[in-house]
């Protein structure tokens, strides 16, 4: 029996290719005063970053119910009795305790292994997708656990942030902190550091901001998987992409945008590259 | 301008209320400073529970005169005093209802007065008194507003505001007093604490409450060159902390000197103040079981508080190492102006020397910045480029690791500050950092001090003219002329972000209007204006 692939929306795995790897993609929630949309599912990423920017009072977010990976867990059980589930990090969001609670809910013969990514966005549904690859070619759940583990160690994101406002109210700024405060208007490039927001470096403008994320992964040598994501601008991706285009065949570059629950944080104007290092 | 020679009690209330409120803003700030006595991270806290009772009791106050309301305002703070910032503010008020005592208003020698008391009672009621605390400060703060007085001063608001200059003048100097802050790099938490005080009931008189809604209080930051991390000054201290006990003792015919004799070998930071009926009593001790023991035979207890302290800092040090960030490298930068040294500090700078153009620093003075800031890896941005040879015998000079990044002015440093990337080691940010330098372009516009001819320009003595990366090219009637003709010289077309910075001797307004003909001229760059408050200069601008 195959394995099947559980991972929350942070993953930014569109659903599309949920549908074509075959995994399941379980919602958080983000919230507009009363409205409470699953994100992505109730809520597009064009209509949420319109809100966002319009709205004057801010989104805020929830993690999955226990119950809403216990449904899942349980319709899968009756196709499969191997279920990883791979999740946002625990040090961002109470998703992996969610998963963890419906884990110990479930009855019957069920194995689910649960791994916490340490990272967000598509840091963590590259992981998520190269254990639906793996998970193809006939890995047990051992196996495929074993993979995610090492993939959660060579997975790397650098973010570029227009403004770091919305991070720190949404009070996950981690070691990022110190970039706060600055006279000049700066942009902050952030990395995510055993699971936290942690800084990189800061630009002056969204330019070199690119030509730095350029300079990192061409600095990296040998790069198994990547991604390019954007919040509100898909034209600076799209460039940063082009780039690329020089380095990586096109096709390894996926493309996508920053899911509403993490666009809560990240603000508008946000760019995401994330990569898997190759496994040596 | 009218002045406010007479204050009444309610509005000492409110005076006080409102500087309670403000305290309260920066209170998490101010629980991060706190490394004295204990760094148990707690100080601006038990301040802001202090001012809280302290408050509380002024509206019970059984009139509005201001000696009821100081009365009223020193019980509340004896019967809710938290920890040794609180029970010392507790005599604060104390020795402001003594010098009050009688009136129905204030005058601005009442004021002084009774400042002066709460000077000497604070500094009573400390078994051990300690400067660079906030007893220093209250000292400092008291002898100002006697000094302004007696200078003929009447306006209470002046002598506030005297007062308040000089409670911050004497925190950013309380690191050169007491040597864990300055191994810290922070300025003492209770004294912070205690001009954050002083500084709402200011800005109350001054009638700024719709600004105080808005704004936060500043943390002063000490003068001697401010460091980046806290945990390692702190933790050097093996020794165990002991339990932080606290408490009310009611009675009859209480004496707080003898009680502070009893208990003065039982502990450390012990504080013992009250009247006859009532005492507070704080120690820092290793056996709190005798304290409770003594203390019970003399009367009943009340808010008894005995915390682990050993805890307490280490949850002072978790919270620490979340403000840190990952790197081990600090930056020492040189400039001028206090707009400037925000700006490097606000980047994350760990120290500012102050020096530039026309006051280069010493050498001595870059190598004391560097051993007094905390990390072993510094990287220096003179930022001049008469000072580059300077700073370059620092590393000769000290065991720490050392690199200078040759940045030849202002523009430079901030982009080789902006380059540091928190992720890399020494070696390969200072490389980081210098290859940063050729991204930007740097226009300094100065008056010529004498009439002169030089590179085909025909000076008059104090027209403006202007440098480009460090020569002179351009002169002109006006700063907007000649930073236009700098502009023009330039290859705009890669450029993004133009920072101008301001001098001491530079309007705001006429920098505003530069900044517009700059967009107009070339709306693709985005302008931003910063005051430098730099010398010299009055202008330093950045192309990036």
């Amino acid at each position: 029996m195959t394995v099947k692939i559980v991972t929350d929306s942070l993953s930014d795995i569109t659903e599309d290719l949920a549908r074509e790897l075959g995994l399941t993609v379980v919602p958080l929630y983000v919230r507009f005063g009363e409205d409470i949309y699953r994100d992505r599912v109730d809520i597009t990423t064009e209509e949420f970053y319109r809100r966002l920017v319009t709205e004057s009072t801010l989104p805020s977010t929830t993690q999955p119910t226990p119950n809403d990976f216990l449904e899942v867990y349980q319709k899968l059980a009756k196709e499969t009795d191997e279920i990883l589930v791979i999740v946002v990090s625990s040090k961002l969001s109470g998703t992996y305790q969610s998963a963890t609670q419906a884990k110990q809910m479930v009855s019957g013969k069920c194995r689910i292994e649960i791994i916490d990514s340490l990272s967000v966005a598509m840091g963590q549904g590259l992981i998520a997708i190269s254990s639906a690859e793996a998970v193809k070619k006939g890995a047990s759940l051992e196996k495929a656990a074993d993979l995610a583990r090492q993939a959660v160690s060579r997975s790397h994101l650098i973010a570029y942030f227009d403004t770091l406002k919305y991070l720190a109210k949404g009070g996950r700024i981690g070691k990022a902190s110190g970039l706060l405060g600055s006279m000049l208007s700066v942009k902050p490039i952030l990395t995510i550091k055993e699971g936290e927001m942690s800084p990189l470096t800061r630009v002056r403008s969204m330019s070199a901001g690119l030509d730095y994320m350029y300079g990192v992964i061409a600095g990296y040598g040998k790069v198994e998987a990547l991604a390019v994501e954007h919040s509100t601008t898909p034209d600076d991706a799209d460039a940063l992409v082009e780039r690329l285009g020089a380095l990586f065949p096109r096709e390894r570059i996926r493309r996508s945008i920053i899911s509403p629950v993490v666009g809560t944080y990240a603000g508008p104007k946000a760019l995401a590259l994330t990569f898997l290092e190759a496994a040596r | 301008m009218s002045q406010t020679k007479v204050v009444a009690g309610q509005d000492l209330r409110e005076m006080f209320a409102a500087a309670g409120s403000w305290l309260e803003k920066s209170s998490a700030e101010i629980d991060a400073l706190n490394v004295f006595p204990v760094p148990d991270g707690d100080t601006g806290t038990n301040m802001m529970l202090t001012m809280r009772s302290t408050m509380e009791e002024a509206y019970r106050a059984p009139d509005h005169s201001a000696s009821g309301v100081a009365h009223a305002m020193a019980k509340g703070a004896l019967m809710g005093a938290r920890g040794n910032s609180g029970v010392i503010l507790s005599q604060i008020w104390r020795g402001l209802a003594e010098g009050l005592e009688g009136r129905e208003s204030f005058n601005a020698t009442d004021l002084a007065d009774a400042l002066d008391k709460s000077a000497v009672i604070a500094y009573k009621g400390v078994s051990n008194p300690v400067e660079g605390t906030m007893l220093t400060v209250m000292k400092d703060a008291a002898a100002a507003a006697r000094a302004r007085v007696d200078a003929g001063d009447e306006d209470i608001i002046a002598i506030m505001e005297a007062t308040v200059n000089a409670a911050g003048e004497s925190l950013a100097n309380t690191p050169n007093l007491l040597k864990v802050l300055r191994d810290a790099g922070v300025v003492d938490a209770g004294g912070q604490g205690l001009y954050t005080i002083f500084e709402g009931a200011m800005r109350y008189l001054r009638g700024e409450t719709e600004l105080m809604r808005l704004r936060k209080p500043q943390i002063i930051v000490s003068e001697t060159p401010h460091v980046a991390s806290l945990t390692a000054a702190a933790g050097v201290e093996e020794v165990p902390f002991g339990y932080c006990t606290e408490f009310l003792l009611k009675g009859e015919k209480l004496d707080a000197e003898t009680i502070k004799k009893r208990l003065l070998k039982k502990g450390e930071s012990l504080i013992v103040v009250g009247d006859e009926t009532a005492v507070r009593i704080h120690i820092h001790t290793l056996t709190p079981g005798n304290v409770v023991q003594f203390a019970t035979k003399l009367g009943t207890m009340h808010q008894v508080s005995i915390r682990n302290m050993d805890e307490q800092h280490q949850d002072y040090l978790e919270m620490q190492k979340d403000r840190l960030p990952t790197t081990d490298t600090a930056v020492i930068a040189v400039a001028s102006g206090d707009g400037l040294a925000d700006v490097f500090g606000s980047l994350g700078a760990a120290a500012v020397v102050p020096g530039g153009q026309t006051m280069n620093p010493s050498t001595k003075d870059i190598l004391q910045a560097v051993e007094s800031t905390f990390s072993d890896k510094i990287i220096i941005l003179p930022n001049n480029k008469n000072i580059i040879l300077t700073a370059e015998q620092v590393p000769a000079l000290t065991e720490k690791k050392v690199k200078v990044v040759p940045t030849r002015t202002i523009p430079q440093g901030v982009v080789a500050l902006l380059a540091f990337d928190y992720e890399a080691e020494f070696n390969t940010n200072a490389d980081i950092m210098t290859k940063a330098l050729a991204a930007v372009k740097t226009i300094e516009v100065t008056r010529s001090v004498r009439t002169t001819r030089i590179n085909g320009l025909k000076i008059k003595k104090k027209q403006p003219i202007g440098l480009l990366d460090g020569d002179l090219v351009a002169a002109g009637e006006t700063n907007a002329e000649v930073i236009h003709k700098l502009l023009d010289r330039l290859d705009l077309e890669k450029a993004e972000v133009v920072t101008m910075y301001y001098g001491a001797e530079a309007e705001a307004a006429e920098a505003e209007q530069i900044s517009a003909s700059i967009t107009k001229e070339y709306p693709q760059l985005q302008v931003e204006v910063i005051r430098g408050g730099q010398p010299h200069y009055s202008y330093i601008i950045s192309i990036e």
